[in-house]
């Protein structure tokens, strides 16, 4: 019953999305005005190498074949897929001839590790303080924290890591200023590589979590002030529940219900990297990838990077559907 | 005169007024307006009145739960617990909390989204309990639920239903229930049959006067239902404008209904046959906002004297505790004009 007339439809609709979503990103490059062959000639030829037009020729040839931009839109399509399911996104334009898969499998560690343990943790920090400020809405704390956190959402992302970045790395020689170790170390499972990592994720995610926190602070504490004034909060306060059990088991939690749909699609976005927060901090992640990429016409690695992200977001949605009944049982799978 | 044995709830003219802001102008809603309640133990004491006539926040006055707009003016509510006397609003937060349910319990009107969507009902029972009652595991607390649940002879399978699964009525029941747990000495029931159909409504009174049969202890019964008042309250105050402006007997104040406005309630009751036509008081009913001088009712009035638009007139004793504040009956002044 369950699996007909829900889990499989869902499936169904899980599987197009991706499909069209790739689609997408493999014809989107192909509109663009650049031709990545005649780019990669030109680059050769700006930084004063000498080809002569025979060499030239076969080198179009060549590259065309390992872009992957042989024959018709069409037979390049089919390829494309042929090969994706191979987990092979193609060579890298820029970092040639370095496969797109290669690339990206450097730097995924580096943006999983910072972006999921702070997306997790400034929503759990945000949604916590939120929730008791939201709840004791009328005590001067809570106003105050409202302040503090009117006053930094405002602040635009790049300024307020850049400043933390000058104040804490530069002016105070507190962090290391670039990076994701220190140069020339090699990754190992010792306690001092483990600490040079976190000293130097230190900042970046520093910087993550008090403005996501804020976000996330706002968020739950709208939504707790709206369940508060519910009926079965109210309720609760007749019945001389004690107040705690009040707060958690019947304000926060209820609060918590849109908040886990948020989350997830917060984590969805990881794949596509902090893009702004890596190249401020120089951290070796997937958005310092992808920026690179953009930059350079990259097209096989841009495509490699968000057919990640869609993968990614289109599973978590998906996960999130099926778990969320547990969550609030008047959800039914329909 | 009775001593205050007999007694469990008094209010000293009590008045609780919403504060409104209306765009920078400071706007006061009387909703209760100097109100002297005396109610026994053991009965079954009736509020009637039309909508937005302040039966809830009445109701919420008495019970100290007030949030703002709201706000007690005026007055006191003092309750009788073994022989003393008891200030609510004197009680320090964790006194008050332990007096509700203890107690006073309260049935809030429209039980429909009174209970939390994400938890089954025996852990509502178990909130509830774990509140009030020390040093008990949760197999005996749910034991105890279960044992209410079957008495009251409610299905025991609501304890294992979350709320959206059960009916309006049984939704509504499981509130009565809840309200009975720990045998309070007043149960507040604001509007407990309102919105439910008929053959619903009559199981629901049912319950409630089996519970205070049972428990022989206060039920406070709001409703705007006269036909329900008739049959199950011992005592009626009738309600308009933030004020009582009739009380006594129920029985008494159907055969002998002194104030119009009572009049025109008890014409609109449905009889046998007639289901349709009702003659209900003509006009609307005043915006507290906005009282009109003296007695509120003057301007629906067929009987309106000069007086009625000045002065206020006082909720008097007319014979055997029927009370009553009307013009007509008050210092002999409109007598001659007849009220029957
Ligand atoms: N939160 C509020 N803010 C401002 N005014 C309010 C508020 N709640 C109620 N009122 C006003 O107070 C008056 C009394 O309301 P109350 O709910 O006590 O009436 P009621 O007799 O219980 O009506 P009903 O039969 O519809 O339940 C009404 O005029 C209403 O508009
Ligand atoms: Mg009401």
């Amino acid at each position: 019953m369950f699996v007909r007339r829900y889990l499989i439809p869902r499936l169904l609709q899980y599987f197009l999305v991706i499909f069209l979503g790739i689609t997408i990103v493999f014809f989107i490059p192909r509109f663009a005005p650049t031709n990545p062959v005649q780019r990669t000639i030109a680059e050769l030829r700006s930084r004063g190498t000498y080809l002569n037009p025979a060499d030239v020729e076969k080198m179009v040839e060549d590259l065309t074949r390992l872009y992957g931009l042989e024959g018709s839109w069409f037979e390049q399509y089919i390829d494309f897929w042929k090969r994706l399911f191979s987990g092979d996104f193609g060579i890298s334009f820029f970092q040639f001839p370095v496969p797109v898969i290669d690339l990206i499998k450097n730097a995924l560690p580096w943006t999983v590790g910072l972006l999921f343990v702070t997306t997790v943790l400034s929503w759990i920090i945000g949604n916590i303080i939120g929730g008791i400020a939201g709840y004791y809405n009328n005590k001067r704390w809570s106003r105050i924290m409202d302040g503090i956190v009117m006053f930094i959402r405002p602040i635009p992302y790049y300024i307020f890591a850049l400043g933390l970045l000058i104040l804490l790395a530069y002016v105070y020689r507190l962090f290391p200023i670039a990076g994701g170790h220190s140069l020339g170390r090699k990754p190992s499972f010792t306690i001092s590589y483990i600490l040079d990592v976190l000293r130097h994720a230190f900042l970046p995610a520093l910087s993550l979590v008090i403005l996501g926190a804020a976000s996330w602070f706002q968020t739950s504490k709208l939504i707790v002030q709206n369940v508060n004034a519910e009926d079965f909060v109210q309720y609760a306060q007749l019945g001389g529940i004690k107040e705690r059990k009040i707060m958690f088991k019947y304000v926060i939690r209820n609060a918590m219900l849109p908040q886990v749909t948020n989350l997830a699609l917060s984590l969805g976005q990881i794949l596509s990297g902090a893009l702004i927060t890596e190249i401020v901090f120089s951290y070796p992640g997937l958005g310092n990838l992808l920026f690179s990429a953009i930059t350079t016409g990259d097209y096989n690695l841009i495509m490699g990077i968000t057919a990640l992200s869609i993968l990614a977001i289109t599973s978590l949605v998906l996960i999130i559907d099926l778990l969320y009944p547990l969550f609030d049982p008047r959800i039914k799978y329909k | 005169m009775e001593n205050n044995a007999s007694y469990v709830l008094k209010t000293r003219n009590l008045k609780a007024y919403y504060i409104l802001d209306d765009l920078g102008k400071k706007k006061t809603v009387k909703a209760v307006d100097d109100v002297n309640l005396e109610i026994r133990k053991n009965e079954i004491y009736g509020i009637a009145g039309e909508s937005g006539c302040g039966k809830t926040t009445l109701m919420k006055t008495l019970y100290a739960l007030l949030k703002p707009p709201l706000r007690l003016i005026d007055g006191k509510v003092l309750y009788y617990r073994d022989g003393e006397e008891m200030d609510i609003y004197a009680l320090d937060n964790e006194e008050r909390r332990k007096l509700r349910w203890e107690y006073i319990a309260y049935i809030p009107q429209g039980a429909m989204s009174i209970f939390n969507p994400v938890l089954k009902i025996k852990e509502t029972y178990r909130d509830f309990l774990d509140s009030h009652l020390s040093g008990k595991t949760r197999d005996e607390i749910f034991e105890i639920a279960r044992e209410h649940i079957r008495q009251l002879g409610l299905p025991l399978k609501v304890l294992d239903s979350y709320p959206h699964q059960l009916s309006g009525g049984m939704r509504q029941r499981v509130a009565i229930a809840l309200a009975a747990l720990l045998k309070p000495a007043v149960i507040f029931a604001d509007e407990p049959t309102t919105a439910l159909d008929v053959v619903v409504q009559r199981g629901v009174v049912q319950l409630l006067n089996e519970i205070q049969d049972g428990l022989e202890n206060t039920i406070i019964l709001v409703t705007h239902d006269m036909g329900i008042h008739a049959n199950i309250t011992d005592r009626l105050a009738i309600m308009y404008a933030g004020k009582i402006i009739e009380e006594g007997n129920t029985d008494e104040i159907f055969d002998n209904p002194l104030h119009p406005y009572t009049k025109y309630l008890i014409n609109s009751l449905p009889r046998f046959g007639d289901r349709g036509s009702r003659v209900s008081a003509p006009g609307n009913p005043p915006s507290l906002a906005n009282l009109p001088g003296g007695c509120s009712f003057h301007p629906r009035c067929p009987h309106k004297m000069d007086i009625c638009e000045k002065k206020i007139p006082e909720l008097n004793d007319q014979g055997n505790g029927h009370k009553a504040a009307c013009w007509l009956l008050n210092g002999g002044e409109g007598k001659d004009e007849g009220t029957s």
